[in-house]
């Protein structure tokens, strides 16, 4: 049969896994929960903005070059219509088609005839020569769209429409529109992206970049160069991304997208190609943040949940911790204690006793059996109660004299043992004398009429270790045995032990 | 006990109270009053110029092109502007104080395209007749524009280098490497002089002949035009720089002279020393684009004064073109011209 194990000191209780171990460990095992909970998150984030962002720029991408179609469908419907009323002199044409516009959103309209005669206003003729706008119109099939040219006429950014044209029984020529590129910039909005989307229109050869949409509506018509706007900006861990992005446009890709960063921000990029616009693309970008700025909200709620949440716990636990940790104390005390008197019950006293007596070899040490004399003669004469305080007032003379150097039990009844720790005889006899003269104060009464000429006295009898024994049970035995004599020679007195 | 709640709920509060505060403060330098340009004389129309530089030789010739025009067209000129052409809201400043002083037109030069168009906007909504000179800005709200179409002016810097290589005996099969700096990337004046150039050369630059992607941003200080121009110089094949405004263009100049580098060549923008020094040495490959800004002012206050007599402008946009200064063309009568007024 095992031997079962009690606790039989508190301090084997404080020996456990410590409140604060336990705090530490919830901590830790919180924090990586919440951690993992973060990075969980962030990557679910991080994948569906890619995805998003993806997705919303090829939309608009589409959307623009959809809007550009069917600009250059009323073009050619335009041409196709007045092809067909068979003018033959583009010149009066011109003149009467000229008074009458705008319409449709352009500024300015005019015609080539097959001679290359541009029939145009003045500052539109210097501007075909300026830009080489001749050259755009010979590229229609049936349709096409020049380069972005500042206007003279308006001042602002323009672009002009080409479309193929007969007139004069058969004779080959071409009717040109001229538009703002506010009108791009028009078909560019959208209003729940309005101030992420960034839509460029983009040269493929020279990286030119025109803006046409963006968070500032003051900066659409700019002229830039996408290696200074755009490359220089990227970090250079996607620098050879953005290559591979570029030469798929290079190469006559019609689409391609591109996830980069900029400092902290992470953009997504896709190009698509314009019909008509020979050499030239949209390019559309969006900064991730854009999209998850609602779902990073929600997850700063749940972290800042987390953390209260957290915290509530610990604050709980800290407050059951405190409670338990009175509650045993205070059961402790009962545990160990005598409740009367204070002093060590026999078990605790046996324990620490004996610990003291296993560990300490070489000092010595005293153990005295203390009998309070005629003590059930007080209990009868004067009362249990009065019983009760001389044990606690004979304690508290034990406690007074030998307190700070001894272990003092009430074994029971009148009986207390001590054990007095680093001391020789002599020292140990001086501290009974001692005692002797204090236990004569402690009396049954506060009334001296009532308890009359009462004087406490005790009997002792006392063992020193190692010389007597060396262990508790021998010490107990010799002590007792000394008892024993001095009861028998009548109380009142001490003796030491003699083999 | 207590010092654990007290800990966790200092925790929680600057986890939930932590936010960052954003500066707004102000950082630019209050500008200069205006100053009368020509005799100011009662009962005449008042006219307000705006510059970006009052420390620069290029706008002290449209300073000077503003007074010979208040002169000869019988008006009172003021002027003031900022000393760095990146103090846009200090153009805001002026443009409010012109409207208190009761200007009948304000000639401006804007610092910054896009964030003073809403200034612009205001006060051309106030009735005030607005001619922009130099650089255009992004709103209608103005009447006229004199500048140069720097996207057409680096198309013809990008000729004038495809023709310096050329003459220089720089074959078309020979692979050759052109540096570029701008001086500050926002302004729209240097990105339209970078587009343009960009985009001639890819129309007509021979295959071999590239540009280098990195193209180097000096914020339009010399010292760091100069630290850039240094650094291109450490391309194996580079054979030709193109600087998009003044202190770009006075880098390269600096730096190819520095090194004797005759067999590279420089375009720029702006009669500066350093770049006069390089065209007239006649070793050096070396042209600048001369815009006319003096004639930008003159005709801008001509205008302005037709403007406020009820006219209407001719067109919203007039480019004045700019002419090459090299050692070929330096003694053409229009080249001397327009020397004559840098």
């Amino acid at each position: 049969m095992g031997k079962e194990k009690y606790i039989d000191s508190p301090k084997e209780i404080s020996g456990k896994v410590s409140f604060i171990r336990m705090l530490i460990i919830y901590i830790i095992i919180c924090g990586a929960g919440v951690a993992v909970l973060l990075i969980s998150f962030n990557g679910l984030i991080k994948n569906q903005d890619r995805m998003l962002t993806e997705d919303i720029c090829s939309l608009v991408t589409e959307k623009m070059n959809s809007s550009i179609s069917y600009m250059t469908g009323s073009v050619e419907n335009m041409a196709a219509g007045l092809s067909a009323q068979g003018h033959d002199d583009l010149r009066e044409l011109y003149g009467i088609l000229s008074q009458d516009n705008i319409g449709s959103g352009y500024v300015s309209m005019g015609f080539i005839d097959d001679e290359d005669n541009i029939y145009a206003s003045g500052t539109e003729l210097n501007e075909f020569e300026k830009w080489g706008l001749l050259d755009v119109a010979k590229l229609a099939d049936p349709v096409s769209i020049s380069p972005p040219y500042r206007s003279g006429k308006t001042g602002q950014p323009v672009f002009t429409m080409f479309a193929n044209y007969t007139y004069g029984g058969g004779k080959h020529g071409y009717l040109f529109l001229t538009y703002p590129l506010k009108e791009i910039q028009n078909m560019a909005y959208t209003e729940s992206l309005t101030d992420d989307a960034e839509i460029w229109l983009m040269e493929a050869a020279s990286d030119n970049i025109i803006q046409c949409a963006g968070s500032n509506k003051y900066s659409i018509g700019s002229w830039n160069n996408a290696l200074l706007e755009i490359r220089k900006n990227i970090d250079s861990g996607y620098q050879d991304d953005y290559s591979e992005w570029k030469s798929k446009m290079d190469s006559g890709i019609s689409t391609a997208n591109i996830t980069y960063k900029i400092g902290s921000e992470t953009y997504t990029q896709v190009y698509s190609k314009i019909n008509f616009m020979y050499g030239w693309y949209v390019v559309v970008r969006i900064p991730s943040s854009s999209l998850s700025s609602a779902i990073q909200q929600f997850r700063v709620s749940v972290l800042l949940f987390l953390i209260i949440y957290f915290m509530a716990t610990v604050i709980m636990f800290a407050v059951f911790h405190k409670r338990e940790t009175e509650e045993k104390k205070v059961l402790a005390n009962l545990s160990v204690h005598d409740p009367l008197t204070s002093a060590l019950n026999r078990r605790a006293f046996d324990f620490t006793a004996e610990q003291y007596v296993e560990k300490s070899s070489k000092n010595e040490a005293a153990l005295l059996f203390i009998d309070v004399d005629f003590f059930k003669q007080v209990n009868d004469k004067f009362g249990h109660e009065a019983g009760d305080r001389i044990l606690v007032g004979f304690s508290a003379a034990l406690k007074e004299i030998f307190g700070e150097s001894s272990y003092i039990s009430r074994y029971g009844g009148d009986e207390f043992v001590l054990l007095v720790r680093n001391g020789d005889k002599d020292k140990v006899s001086g501290m009974i004398e001692l005692l002797r003269e204090k236990a004569k104060s402690v009396k049954p009464c506060d009334n001296a009429e009532e308890y009359g000429d009462f004087t406490l006295t005790f009997s002792c009898g006392a063992a020193m270790f190692p010389n007597d024994a060396d262990d508790l049970k021998g010490l107990e035995s010799c002590a007792d045995d000394a008892l024993y004599t001095v009861k028998k020679n009548g109380r009142n007195g001490y003796g030491w032990y003699r083999k | 006990m207590k010092r654990l709640t007290v800990l966790l709920i200092s925790i929680i509060l600057i986890l939930s109270g932590c936010s960052e505060s954003a500066d707004s403060g102000q950082n630019f330098s209050p500008p200069p009053d205006f100053q009368p340009l020509n005799e100011i004389v009662d009962g005449r129309r008042n006219i307000y110029l705006i510059v970006k530089n009052l420390d620069s030789s290029y706008w002290d010739v449209m300073i000077q092109g503003a007074k010979d025009g208040g002169d000869d067209f019988d008006c009172n000129v003021y002027y003031s502007g900022t000393y760095s052409e990146t103090e846009w809201e200090a153009h805001e400043q002026l443009m409010d104080k012109a409207a208190e002083a009761g200007a009948d037109a304000i000639l401006l030069a804007p610092n910054d395209s896009v964030k003073l168009s809403g200034k612009i906007d205001e006060i051309y909504g106030n009735g005030i007749h607005i001619v922009l000179l130099d650089t255009i800005a992004n709103t209608d709200s103005y009447d006229i524009c004199y500048m140069t179409d720097n996207l057409m002016a680096g198309q013809q810097a990008a000729e004038e280098m495809i023709n310096l290589l050329k003459k220089g005996g720089v074959s078309e099969n020979e692979s050759a490497q052109i540096g570029m700096q701008v001086g500050a990337a926002s302004s729209q004046t240097i990105s339209e002089r970078l587009a343009g150039f960009i985009q001639y050369w890819s129309r007509h630059a021979p295959e071999k002949w590239e540009i280098i992607p990195d193209i180097k941003c000096n914020n339009g200080y010399l010292d760091e035009a100069i630290v850039c121009a240094e650094e291109l110089l450490e391309y194996p094949d580079l054979r030709g720089v193109f600087g998009t405004n003044n202190s770009s263009t006075i880098g390269f100049a600096k730096i190819i002279k520095e090194h004797g580098r005759k067999d590279i060549a420089v375009v720029g923008f702006d009669y500066s020393e350093e770049m006069a020094e390089l065209i007239n040495d006649g070793e050096y490959m070396a042209s600048t684009m001369l815009q006319k800004q003096y004639y930008m002012s003159y005709t801008g206050i001509e205008t302005a004064l037709k403007l406020i007599d009820g006219e209407e402008a001719p067109v919203k946009f007039a480019d004045m073109g700019v002419v090459a200064v090299n050692k070929d063309t330096i003694d053409q009568p229009e080249v001397q011209e327009a020397l004559r007024h840098n």
